[in-house]
């Protein structure tokens, strides 16, 4: 995705060497992807197929 | 001596083969206070023997805040991948925003080889619907993937 549109920066998170993080975003389970866009955060449990995926992630920049 | 099995190493050796542009894997590091970093280049030092389209570049964490800062890398271990657009000769290294924190290890070297790959010119495998989505997306978001090493 990041890959695709410029808007978007990716990153691959070892949950383990980073329990700050893991503990900031309750990272109790993986894949967990969060999403932060300007105000809003969404989080997408496990894997989802593309679709839902990425509408979900969208929906960071959307949510009220 | 290599970390990956002969097999291993012939089928990526293959599957790089088919890459049309150069990777560049920014590899920041520190010699202190990083647990998991001589492991990290250990894993990376994989990818520059299979395929001379791929190379790593070592950036110190301590000493280079600024190129740091630049690709938004604010802990260590840290990879960012960047290709070079033009084919051949020395383009610009550009960024693809995809950055990997912490060893990539077990799995996850599997998810940094296809994040290699997709640099490296092979499609994304996103559905026509999607990319247009994305295309259209005109504010900054940020995607943060949890993973384990295993």
């Amino acid at each position: 995705m990041a890959f695709v549109s410029p808007n978007i920066t990716a990153i691959a998170v070892e949950a383990t060497e980073f329990p700050d993080l893991a503990r900031r975003y309750q990272v109790s389970g993986v894949p967990k992807t969060v999403v932060a866009g300007g105000d809003h955060e969404v989080e997408i449990l496990g894997a989802l197929p593309q679709d839902a995926y990425v509408d979900q992630a969208l929906s960071a920049l959307t949510k009220s | 001596m290599s970390l990956l099995a002969p097999a291993d190493q012939d089928k990526l050796r293959e599957t790089f083969n088919q890459m049309s542009r150069r990777v560049r894997l920014l590899f920041f590091t520190q010699s202190i206070g990083c647990e998991t970093c001589t492991e990290t280049r250990t894993i990376l030092d994989e990818l520059p023997a299979l395929s001379d389209k791929i190379a790593v570049e070592e950036v110190n964490f301590v000493l280079e805040k600024e190129k740091a800062a630049q690709y938004g890398v604010d802990r260590v271990p840290a990879i960012a991948i960047a290709y070079e657009d033009a084919a051949g000769g020395n383009g610009a290294a550009r960024d693809s925003r995809i950055r990997f924190l912490g060893a990539p290890a077990g799995y996850e070297f599997i998810s940094l080889v296809q994040a290699v790959l997709l640099a490296g010119g092979r499609p994304s495998g996103l559905s026509e619907a999607t990319r247009r989505k994305l295309e259209a997306l005109d504010r900054p978001l940020t995607m943060q993937v949890f993973t384990s090493p295993t």
